[in-house]
């Protein structure tokens, strides 16, 4: 760019020129940002999409921090973080959509993780030389676990009393050490335990995260706005229209059946089998991980496609079908209330730990006649048609102006329910003119391509 | 799922698949790094990495050399590890909660202005008075306590909380001393619920009254051994989950009671560990009740 002084720069492009060379000594320049010129799938770059609503996280959760009181008593009701919670939900100014966006990006982030790492799994991008990002990968995935548990045990309901219980129980069950791995982590009492989580969740866990992120990124990632733009306000979206109510304060004598969030019902599930609380609740899930850690080293060979690697694509079928198995046995409490609480929870192991090895024996079955079905299956590969444009020019522009127009009739609809305090629609127009951006962003990328 | 970047097939030579293919429009994610290094990314700001110094002719004495810098390396390490040795005592600032000394003293055992409480609400229990703090009965008191029961009763922290209650008429409980008490934690050690009691359950020979409402582990009232007649087994478990509990973790953690002259209760300093006091919402050895809290309580051993 620098190289054509005969150009005529007018002084923004000046300005943002020179701060680019600025920032070409900084750690920022040592990853290659690439704007595809066309739509790529974002299977590719899910690890960019986690990290962008990671960034929604530290925005909201800061703002959050301001209202939130890390505390049990003192402020005139029974628990302070419940309370302050529902001041922010049902008070504070837009208070109730950043609590939503906060808890929805939450939900996005774990799933966008699992995601993430399934497909570079089955891709076999995890291999050969990329076992450290990987690595990485499944610490970061693990933390983001912890950092979603430790967030909505803030909340001090009555959920956050049964994720507070069983970690707590957990962390107790540890042999030898866990009287004292509970009192360093937990402290002792709720009032320690609010206040060390929230040290933990706002601070510690993410700084850890962002360490880690910088091992784990690549040197060339992929932003794509109309994409980034897109997946944000469908967050938003999704939050207005599924909104999560706080809930019911939480009181120890008083408790009510509650089920976790849907990524801890495994644990659940595991722990309602009644064998020993450290074997099911920590070396179950810490052997998922453990094979997660190993496999890279394991799977040495040089082929990447899941359909040459028939032992290791099976097996990756065989966790998904299992943590779909355990996490909807964690969802299910027998209905039969005249059952004592104790029973109503009980998973029976007979017919869990069946259902598993079922599930394991179904799975490499099944993926292994798939493949040698696409084997025998000769592919017709066809020639590509050459790709005429869709859109004329005096499309693109009538499509630009009624996007645009679009945007300006949902400002206003979000400015009118603001006032209103429609929360849920505000939050609802608001994602859907983050999307009609993605779409203008979308568009304007496909008019370059067009001749003219 | 990953059709876009397939090749048509080609299992044939296992050499075809390393090849890389041919520089996409877009780079990938995560580049390849697959088999051949030879266009390295054209990034001509960092200088190229410097070519591996050559190691033909080894040095004459080369294990001698070697073997000083390892142990040049070893020092290097001993040094290290001896740097961060004096830290790990530090970890003690996470257990500050219950170790830091001071923060436990000798309290009177007054109960939490609530109305749960009923008669005794408010007041310092005292073991003389039979009618506002009867056999069978129970008081949530705090401890440690803030030093203002109004801000003690509004505290939700049940961390701080303990049921105290005096023992039915057949165990002693009318006897006027310290021993006719027990003060149970109210964090259940299974999953933190708060236990209630129930003296309708105060039949002989179970005493379940101190029952969890999450679960329905029940924690039993000290019993009489058969042999010496004397109380036993305080606040274990004898029912629900908390009672398949590996030892110690199975029986409820309780607080050390003495009366003084006037007969005013008082809360003893507690050992928060598991041969003495128990660990709240962890658990505790059960004899520990008749080897420490009862010979207390009935003046036979200093707290």
């Amino acid at each position: 760019m620098s190289q054509q002084p005969k150009e005529r720069k007018n002084v923004v492009v000046r300005l943002y020129d020179w701060i680019k060379d600025g920032l070409e000594r900084t750690v920022y320049m040592g990853v290659q940002y690439t704007y595809p010129k066309r739509f790529v799938s974002p299977l590719g770059y899910l690890g960019v999409l986690t990290g962008i609503v990671f960034l929604v996280l530290g925005v909201t959760g800061g703002l959050l921090m301001i209202y939130y009181q890390p505390t049990l008593s003192g402020c005139g009701s029974l628990t302070c973080a419940f309370a302050s919670i529902e001041r922010i939900n049902n008070t504070v100014p837009f208070g109730w959509l950043l609590r939503n966006i906060h808890y929805t990006a939450s939900n996005a982030m774990v799933l966008l993780a699992i995601l993430h790492m399934y497909y570079q799994y089955f891709s076999g991008r995890f291999k050969i030389k990329n076992e450290v990002l990987w690595v990485t990968g499944v610490i970061l995935g693990i933390i983001t676990g912890v950092e979603a548990f430790s967030g909505y045990d803030l909340l001090f309901n009555q959920r956050a009393g049964l994720a507070i219980e069983i970690g707590s129980s957990l962390a107790n069950a540890s042999p030898l050490v866990g009287g004292t791995l509970r009192l360093a982590t937990f402290g002792a009492g709720f009032t320690d335990f609010v206040l060390r989580l929230y040290a933990a969740h706002v601070f510690i866990l993410p700084m850890v995260m962002l360490i880690l992120v910088f091992i784990h990124f690549p040197r060339y990632l992929v932003f794509d706005l109309p994409v980034i733009s897109t997946v944000v306000g469908g967050l938003f979206l999704v939050a207005a229209i599924f909104p999560v109510a706080v809930g019911v304060g939480y009181s120890p004598s008083n408790p009510q059946l509650t089920i976790p969030e849907w990524y801890l019902t495994g644990i659940y599930a595991l722990l309602r089998t009644e064998f020993d609380k450290f074997v099911m609740g920590g070396l179950m899930p810490a052997l998922l991980f453990l094979m997660a850690i190993v496999v890279p080293f394991v799977d040495t060979s040089k082929k990447l496609n899941w359909k040459d690697r028939p032992f290791f694509t099976a097996l990756g079928i065989t966790t998904i079908a299992q943590i779909l198995i355990t996490t909807a046995w964690g969802f299910y409490i027998n209905p039969d209330t005249n059952l004592p609480t104790l029973s109503r929870l009980f998973v029976d192991p007979s017919l869990y730990f069946s259902s598993m090895l079922g599930v394991t024996v179904l799975s490499f079955m099944l993926t292994y006649a798939f493949l040698r079905y696409l084997k025998a299956k000769e592919r017709v590969r066809r020639a590509a048609a050459p790709m005429s444009p869709l859109l004329t020019k005096k499309w693109v522009f009538i499509i630009f102006l009624m996007l645009i127009g679009a945007q300006l009739a949902l400002n206003f609809f979000a400015w009118t329910a603001a006032l209103t305090n429609l929360n849920a629609m505000t939050l609802f127009d608001v994602g859907a003119i983050l999307v009609t951006f993605g779409v203008i962003a979308h568009l304007y990328r496909y008019s370059q391509s067009l001749p003219f | 799922m990953v059709e876009d970047k397939e090749s048509p097939p080609s299992q044939q030579t296992p050499s075809e698949a390393e090849k890389k293919p041919a520089p996409p429009v877009v780079p990938p994610a995560r580049p390849q790094t697959s088999a051949a290094p030879a266009a390295p990314p054209p990034r001509p700001v960092i200088p190229p990495p410097r070519p591996p110094a050559p190691v033909q002719a080894p040095p004459p004495a080369p294990p001698k050399a070697t073997g000083r810098r390892t142990f040049l390396k070893a020092l290097v390490a001993i040094g290290a590890a001896l740097s961060i040795t004096p830290f790990i005592p530090w970890g003690n600032f996470l257990l500050s909660s219950v170790t830091s000394s001071g923060a436990y003293k000798r309290q009177q055992a007054q109960a939490d202005n609530i109305p749960a409480n009923g008669a005794g609400a408010g007041k310092v229990i005292n073991v003389n008075d039979l009618t506002t703090f009867p056999p069978n009965g129970s008081w949530l008191v705090t401890y440690p306590s803030s030093g203002d029961n109004a801000l003690d009763s509004q505290n939700p922290d049940t961390f701080l909380k303990f049921k105290v209650i005096r023992l039915p008429t057949e165990l002693g409980g009318s006897d006027k001393d310290a021993a006719s008490f027990v003060a149970y934690s109210e964090v259940c050690v299974h999953l933190w619920c708060s236990p209630g009691y129930d003296p309708q359950k105060s039949t002989n020979p179970a005493y379940e009254t101190y029952q969890c409402p999450c679960h329905g582990s029940i924690y039993q009232l000290p019993t009489k051994d058969p042999q010496t007649g004397g109380l036993v087994d305080a606040g274990k478990a004898i029912a629900g989950p908390a009672s398949l509990q590996a030892f110690p973790t199975n029986a409820i953690p309780m607080l050390t009671l003495t009366a003084d002259p006037n007969g005013d209760l008082y809360i003893e300093p507690p050992v928060f560990d598991v041969e003495h006091n128990g660990v709240i919402g962890y658990g505790r050895d059960y004899a520990s009740y008749q080897n420490y809290i009862l010979p207390v309580a009935q003046g036979k051993q200093e707290p």
